[in-house]
Parts: C-alpha cells; sequence; structure tokens
C-alpha cells in the first residue's frame, strides 16, 4: 500500500493542474479564515459569529464547506482520466501492477484526499471557535465534532462518485462535465421532479448532501435568547427535512460501496490499448 | 532448457473480428525469438495477452511453467508498441515509478539510462523526446532490474535508420548477455539478424515456427542460365530435381528438391549437351519464406 501510495505521490506532486485545483480548494478554507469575519454584519437575530463559536463552528463549516467537495471530485476526475489519455495504466500494467491495484491506488488517493480535507475543515474549525468563543470548556469544544466523521464520509462518497464517472467515460472533459452536471442539474431537477415522493431523499448526491446537514438555527437562536419556551410550530417548518441519520449515513455507504463495486468491474473488464 | 513462455490454443476476437485463432507457441530459456506477420496478424494482440493488457477469449499461457499472475510481469521487461509515460515528468521520475512498481530500489535506473544512451537527458521531461529517444526510454524501462526475459513488440517501428541501429544494437547486447528475447517485428531482416527462432502469423494464425536457421535451410534456390533456357526447362520439368522453376530477368530460379545440390544440377546440364554460363547459389531470405508463406493462405 505505501508502495501505491509512493507512485501516486511522484505523479500527482508534479502534476500542475492537481497542484492548481489542490490549492484552489486551500485557498478556499482559509480565505474563509478572512473574508467570513468580514462579512460578518449584525442581522436580526443570529450573526455569522454566533455560528463560528463552539459548538456550532463544527456543523456550520463543515455545511458551508461540504460545496468544496466538488473540487476534490474533479481533482480525482482529472487524475484518473490522465491515466486513460497518457495509456499509462497500461504501462503499469506491463510492469507488473495488477488491474485491482490500479483500482486500489485510485481509493488509496481518494482516502489521503478525504483525510487531507476532513483535517483541514477541522483545523480551520478549531481555529475560528477558538477566535469566536465566549466561553471555551473541552466538552463544549469537542461537543460536535461527530460532523467530522460525515464530512470524511461525504468527501468519500463524492470522490468514489467522481472515480466512476471518469472510469466510465475516461474522457477528461466529458467526465468533467458529466459529473457537474449530475450534481448541479441532474440531481436537483430530479429532487424537484419527485418532490412529492419520499424517494426524493434517496438520490444519490441528495443524500451526500444531507449528510452535512444545516445547523439548527432555531436552538442557537433560542440559546442565544436564554430562552427555553417551545418554538411555535410554523417557525420548525424551516428546519431541513430529509431520511433519519441513521438511514442516511447507510445510504451514503451502500452508494460508496456501489461506486467503488462498479468501479472495480470496470476496471477488470476496461481494454487498456 | 526452462520453459519461459508456452502458449496453448490461445484466441482472442475483437467484436466479429478473430484476431488470433488457437496459437500454440514454446518459448524457453535464452531463446531469442520473433514473430513476424503481416498488419493485423495478431503479434500485438499476442503479446498483449501474455503481459497483462488484454484478456483472451480462449485457451491459456504460462509464465515460467506456472499460471500467470502480475508479479511474474514484474520479472520480465516490456516494450508494447509505442512506450507511454507521465508527459509531465522527467525521465528519472518516470523511471522511479516503474522501479516501484517492480519493487527494486532506484540504484538501476543510472545503469539503464547509460544504456539506453539518455543519461544526459535524465532530467529531461518525457513530453520533450524525440520519437527515438521516447522508444529508447521504454527499451532503458524494459531492462530496468535486468530481467531474464524482454518482450518488445515493434521495438523500432517509426525510427530513422540512425534510430533503428541503435536500438538494434542495444536489444543485440542484451541477447549476447543470455536474456530470452521475445521479438515481434515486421522488419524482417531485423528479426533474421537478432532472432534464433521465428513463428510466422497471419490472420492470428500460425503459419510456421522453428529456429531461423532451419527455415532458411528449408529450400536451396539457385539461379541459373545456358545457351537454350527453354530446352533446359523443360528437361528439368520432366525430371525429379527440382520443385518449382520461375523465370527472373532471363534467368531460371530453381527450388531444388531435397538432397539435390548445384552439382547435380551442372552435371544434368552437362548430360543434355547444355553449356551453363550462369549459375549462382542462394539461400533463400526469411523475407522470401516469409512472403511466400503469408501469400500461399
Amino acid at each position: 500500500m505505501r508502495r501505491l501510495l509512493h507512485i501516486e505521490q511522484i505523479k500527482l506532486l508534479n502534476y500542475n493542474p492537481f497542484r492548481i485545483v489542490l490549492g484552489i480548494y486551500v485557498l478556499a478554507f482559509t480565505l474563509g479564515l478572512v473574508i467570513y469575519p468580514a462579512v460578518d454584519k449584525e442581522i436580526p437575530v443570529i450573526s455569522l459569529s454566533d455560528l463560528f463559536r463552539f459548538p456550532d463552528v463544527w456543523v456550520f463549516l463543515t455545511w458551508v464547506t461540504e460545496p468544496y467537495n466538488i473540487l476534490l471530485g474533479l481533482v480525482v476526475i482529472m487524475i484518473t482520466t490522465k491515466e486513460f489519455n497518457n495509456h499509462t495504466f497500461k504501462t503499469q500494467l506491463i510492469f507488473g501492477l495488477s488491474r485491482s491495484e490500479l483500482l486500489l491506488q485510485k481509493l488509496l488517493l481518494v482516502m489521503v484526499l478525504a483525510l487531507f480535507a476532513t483535517l483541514l475543515l477541522g483545523l480551520t474549525s478549531l481555529t475560528l471557535g477558538l477566535i469566536y468563543s465566549y466561553k471555551i470548556t473541552f466538552k463544549i469544544a469537542l461537543e460536535n465534532t461527530w460532523v467530522l466523521g460525515r464530512y470524511l464520509a461525504s468527501s468519500i462518497a463524492y470522490m468514489s462518485m467522481a472515480l466512476l464517472v471518469a472510469l466510465l467515460i475516461k474522457n477528461t472533459a466529458l467526465s468533467l462535465l458529466t459529473f457537474l452536471a449530475i450534481r448541479v442539474f441532474v440531481d436537483p431537477v430530479l429532487f424537484l421532479i419527485l418532490r412529492k415522493h419520499e424517494v426524493r431523499w434517496y438520490l444519490p448526491m441528495r443524500t451526500t448532501t444531507q449528510l452535512t446537514p444545516l445547523p439548527d438555527l432555531i436552538e442557537i437562536f433560542q440559546r442565544k435568547m436564554n430562552s427555553s419556551e417551545p418554538i411555535n410550530e410554523s417557525a420548525l417548518d424551516i428546519l431541513p427535512e430529509g431520511l433519519p441519520a441513521w438511514l442516511n449515513i447507510l445510504m451514503v455507504l451502500l452508494y460508496t460501496s456501489l461506486a467503488i463495486g462498479l468501479s472495480y468491474r470496470l476496471m477488470q473488464r476496461r481494454r487498456f490499448t | 532448457m526452462k520453459e519461459i513462455l508456452t502458449i496453448h490454443g490461445l484466441s482472442k476476437s475483437y467484436k466479429n473480428v478473430r484476431a488470433i485463432r488457437n496459437l500454440d507457441l514454446q518459448i524457453t530459456e535464452g531463446q531469442a525469438y520473433g514473430i513476424l506477420g503481416p498488419n493485423g496478424s495478431g503479434k500485438t494482440t499476442t503479446l498483449s495477452i501474455v503481459t497483462g493488457i488484454l484478456r483472451q477469449d480462449g485457451g491459456h499461457f504460462q509464465w515460467f511453467g506456472e499460471e500467470p499472475e502480475a508479479s511474474q510481469r514484474k520479472t520480465i521487461g516490456s516494450l508494447i508498441e509505442t512506450p507511454h509515460f507521465y508527459p509531465y515528468l522527467n525521465l528519472e521520475k518516470n523511471l522511479r515509478i516503474i522501479c516501484d512498481i517492480k519493487g527494486m530500489p532506484y540504484g538501476d535506473i543510472g545503469r539503464v539510462l547509460e544504456t539506453a544512451q539518455l543519461a544526459e537527458r535524465k532530467k529531461s521531461r518525457f513530453s520533450t523526446l524525440s520519437l527515438g529517444m521516447k522508444q529508447r526510454l521504454g527499451i532503458a524501462a524494459a531492462l530496468l532490474g535486468d530481467p531474464r526475459v524482454l518482450v518488445l513488440d515493434e521495438p523500432t517501428n517509426g525510427l530513422d535508420p540512425e534510430g533503428i541501429a541503435e536500438v538494434r544494437e542495444i536489444v543485440l547486447q542484451q541477447v549476447q548477455e543470455g536474456k530470452t528475447l521475445i521479438l515481434a517485428s515486421h522488419i524482417l531482416s531485423e528479426v533474421e539478424k537478432i532472432c534464433s527462432h521465428v513463428a510466422i502469423l497471419k490472420k492470428g494464425e500460425l503459419l510456421a515456427n522453428g529456429p531461423v536457421k532451419e527455415l532458411l535451410a528449408e529450400d536451396e534456390i539457385i539461379e541459373i542460365s545456358c545457351d537454350n533456357n527453354d530446352e533446359f526447362r523443360k528437361k528439368l520439368n520432366q525430371s525429379s530435381l527440382v520443385k518449382e522453376i520461375e523465370i527472373e530477368n532471363g534467368l531460371l530460379i530453381l527450388t531444388l528438391n531435397e538432397k539435390v545440390g548445384p552439382a547435380d544440377i551442372n552435371s544434368f546440364a552437362f548430360a543434355n549437351s547444355l553449356v551453363v554460363n550462369h549459375m549462382l547459389s542462394r539461400k533463400r531470405s526469411l523475407e522470401s519464406q516469409f512472403l511466400e508463406l503469408v501469400k500461399e493462405e
């Protein structure tokens, strides 16, 4: 496994498009540290700085940065389709890698990128939390860190789907377009068409998005107002709907396994000429 | 002799086109084995199957007497068609990837780059190399780890005469060092110069197979002319000395039957009162053998 990772390391750290996209990804995160506070205008109920406090910062930043996962998906597509364009899958096969190792190589990369993204999110959240929280205890600071696990699962799911698209289509531009189209067009349109059916919550991209939910703004508001009175029923309508958390996680794991399984089949059957 | 590669009943089709049919080959240690055939004869398909790029539809093959596994390919140096490496990486880094795949240290990179005369370009990106240099890098990669077997598919394809000579020199050196070579090429003279054994393929079928010397010695040819070629031709046709008579530039080209030599032909002419004014014994080149075999089908 170390050998496969080292091979990927040589390939990627010298590949400019990878460095650029990863740079944009890191920049988007770090800029958040500077830009979010700058746009922090006191709005009637909740300000951004309220959301940057422990323990809400974990959930809020996870929700905000979830779309960044698309960039990671694009990275996976670029590097996988390049192997087809340069015929380097063939070269690696000839010199002794098995087809399973070719896939494992890419899955290890997915894992490393997902861990990197989660670590970056954790560090950013921790920094913002330390800056904006009035009262910091160990318990409060770590209260919502479970959401990092969900973010990790969401990153892996996105990149596994991206890997499947890349192995299926092989062409870089077409794969990128297909992946983006699924994320920003096909999934929302299907969600709209199926709006009256419960099945809409089971769409692959939807379940992945729902893994990192919007923070419970009403609860935050209540806490700010120091009120424990029940909220008006109608106010609860703005809370996001969806599957129960356990089912949502199960569905994402299922889709990820399916994407990896199909990628394996494709890798076994592909003609590498 | 140890078995290196054994192929039994190998078949492969692309949709409706049969690329190879029921192919049997056996290559033993130390052989320099040439695979000859016109375009579409199945040479590359055969080598692609045995190097793991393609899967066969039928039949099986064994490397070193064992069922094929990815790990066996680490002990084989292969170059199938044009070499493909990462265009944005320099030669050294590309070869480091191959070393990592083979699970060997980077120490051998300098040696193979020297052998391929590319040491000075080790920091150049692959994309900046000429076709000849790319081909030599492909051979350098195949030589990493000093493999027992080299599998080269058209290694001189697209090269200029100088490039062809350079690549041939490297390959010959490896053969002289005792490596087993499997070489697919359409340049017949090259196979003749490098290989000890040859298999001729056409439309995926094996037409002939054996040591180059035996294939060459199969028929003896004589070009001859005398004061009355028509008469001589008639007499020869009635005799049992020749298999075939052709006419080429006013000369009779005789393919002799087994155990018949030039002296027998000379005596036959003398016995028939014909004066021979030109006689030359020539061995049939592999090229003419090959063309004849391919034409016959």
